[in-house]
This record gives structure tokens, C-alpha cells and sequence, in this order.
């Protein structure tokens, strides 16, 4: 407990919090999307494992525009 | 103009459900948190991922907050412009590939209101992006380094948001004029490639809209050129102008090719 004390919580929130921000919408449009381009479980742990460029990437080339 | 406020509305909406609103200005908003971090705990990380030999000492040089802000735009210049591009780089030659365009063009809408109002909602989500962007980065070097003059601040924003203005304009006209691949590939040529020969050339000439973000940095030291400053924001408007006007007129003449 006592390494997590010495983390620097107001320079590091901030960030964590935007990730996370990131990946929910990320996974909330997967889940109301109709299709995706390739697996939808691929995206999901595309978007889970990798920090933020999983998310962006979904965005750009997962959703597949009717 | 027929049509704007109704085109503008769809535009907004559906800009806004397919979380564009949302997500753009997070990217923005991460990259600009990157640099300043990155330089502050370079050491740190250094130590955890690198063999750095024992005994090994390095000097690290003392960032002025203007550097890292210049830091921040280096990011957005290269990754956040991909993203802004290629998420709009469709927006009027996806429309024609689907069929969509042809719900939109038998009916009375100008063609300047429609390509107005994509314009206009991707030069809002862009404000809203560098908004995000520049907030995070300039939170990271106040609370990390020190604070800056608020009066060129805003100036080195408008700057680089009439860079900005620039791209979108760039982007808009090739999606207008071509299908989306070769508009893809010929957007990010203009982009990347003038970026790329404007930093290796760029010595030889001082007015160009690729020097503009570089300049609003230079505002902010207080070593710019002022009459260069002007020339460039000046040609930058000039081109996006024309970009538009030409990007109106190829929309109407390829109206033909929608697909039925």
C-alpha cells in the first residue's frame, strides 16, 4: 500500500481516466452496432488489451457505415 | 443556400451518434497529455525499459513550458491530423458509393449548403479537439513545469486552428472530387508530403500554410517575423477559400456518378 501512496495520483488520473473514458465509449458503440468490419470479439479485445490505439483504430476502420 | 439549417442539423446528428463528438477530442486529448509526461519522467523511464549502463549520466536539457506545448502540436501534427482526416476523408464520396447521395440530391438543397454544413461540423469537432488537446497539454506543463502568458496563448490556438481550417478544407475538396481512396491517398499526400518537403526545403522560402503551426509556436516565444505571420495566415485563408469554392463545384459536377 505504501508504493501506491507514492504514485503520483493528481499527474496520473487525469490520463487513466481518459483511457478509460476511451475504451467504455469504444465498447458501448460495439455493442450497439449492427456489423463490424472483421469479428466483433476481435474488437472487443482489440479495445481492451491495447491502451488507446485499440480504441481509436475500432473508430476508424472497425465501424462499418451502412 | 437552401436547406442549410436542416442540413447542418442532420450533420450534427449524426456526427454526434456515431460518437465523433466524443472520441476525437480524447485522442486530441491523451496525445497532448503524452509529451509533457513523457519529457517529465523521461528519466524514470529510461531507467525501467532501457539497459542503461551503470555509471551512466545524462544531462537532460531544462524545457521551457513553450517547448513542450511545441511538443504537444508535433503530436497533433502527425497522429491526431491522420485521425481527423481519415474519419472525414468520406464524407461526401462515401456518400455517393452507398447511394445515400442520391436520397439527398433529388431533392431542392444547394450544393453549397450541403458542403457547407459538412464543413462546418468538422471545423466544430476540430475546435472542440485542439480545445481538448491544448487544455490537457497546457494542465500537464502548468502543474509539471510552469505557467504561460495567456494573451499568446490564445493567439498560437487560432493559429493553429486556421491550420486547421486549412486541412479540413483540403480534405473536404479531395473527398468531393474523387473517390475515397484516391482522396485518402491525395488528401494525406498534400498533408504529410508538404509537412515533409516544407521541413526539409522550408529554409528557402518563409510564407507557406505548412509553417503556420511552427509559427504559432514562434508567437510564442516572441522571435516570429510579424509580416511572415500575416502573408501566412493570409495565404492559408486564401487557399482554404479556395478550396471550398472548388470542392463546391466538383460536388455538383460528380453529382452524376452517385450510385442508384
Amino acid at each position: 500500500m505504501e508504493e501506491l501512496a507514492k504514485v503520483p495520483w493528481a499527474v496520473i488520473a487525469p490520463l487513466i481516466v481518459v483511457q478509460f473514458i476511451l475504451m467504455i465509449v469504444a465498447l458501448v458503440d460495439l455493442r450497439k452496432i449492427h456489423a463490424t468490419n472483421g469479428p466483433k470479439i476481435l474488437w472487443v479485445f482489440l479495445i481492451i488489451f491495447t491502451s488507446y490505439l485499440g480504441s481509436i483504430a475500432y473508430f476508424i476502420v472497425g465501424r462499418k457505415q451502412s | 443556400m437552401r436547406g442549410f439549417n436542416v442540413l447542418l442539423q442532420k450533420e450534427f446528428r449524426e456526427a454526434w451518434r456515431s460518437w465523433k463528438f466524443l472520441w476525437i477530442p480524447l485522442v486530441f486529448a491523451l496525445l497532448g497529455m503524452s509529451d509533457p509526461l513523457t519529457n517529465y519522467y523521461m528519466k524514470d523511464i529510461l531507467n525501467a525499459v532501457g539497459n542503461v549502463p551503470e555509471g551512466f549520466e545524462m544531462l537532460m536539457p531544462e524545457l521551457m513550458p513553450v517547448d513542450l506545448l511545441q511538443g504537444s502540436i508535433g503530436q497533433f501534427q502527425t497522429i491526431c491530423l491522420l485521425v481527423l482526416m481519415a474519419t472525414f476523408v468520406g464524407a461526401i464520396s462515401k456518400e455517393r458509393a452507398s447511394g445515400m447521395a442520391t436520397l439527398l440530391y433529388v431533392r431542392p438543397i444547394s450544393f453549397s449548403a450541403h458542403f457547407m454544413s459538412k464543413f462546418i461540423v468538422m471545423s466544430t469537432v476540430g475546435f472542440i479537439s485542439i480545445l481538448a488537446g491544448f487544455a490537457a497539454s497546457i494542465y500537464y506543463t502548468v502543474v509539471l513545469y510552469g505557467t504561460f502568458e495567456i494573451g499568446p496563448l490564445v493567439a498560437c490556438f487560432f493559429t493553429y486552428f486556421s491550420w486547421l481550417l486549412f486541412v479540413i478544407a483540403v480534405t473536404l475538396m479531395m473527398s468531393s472530387t474523387f473517390k475515397t481512396v484516391v482522396a485518402t491517398t491525395c488528401a494525406f499526400a498534400v498533408i504529410f508530403i508538404g509537412q515533409i518537403l516544407d521541413s526539409l526545403v522550408g529554409t528557402f522560402w518563409t510564407i507557406s500554410p505548412w509553417k503556420l503551426p511552427l509559427y504559432g509556436v514562434q508567437l510564442m516565444r516572441g522571435t516570429m517575423e510579424m509580416s511572415d505571420y500575416w502573408w501566412s495566415l493570409a495565404i492559408t485563408l486564401v487557399i482554404s477559400i479556395i478550396c471550398v469554392i472548388i470542392g463546391i463545384l466538383t460536388m455538383k459536377k460528380n453529382a452524376p456518378t452517385t450510385k442508384i
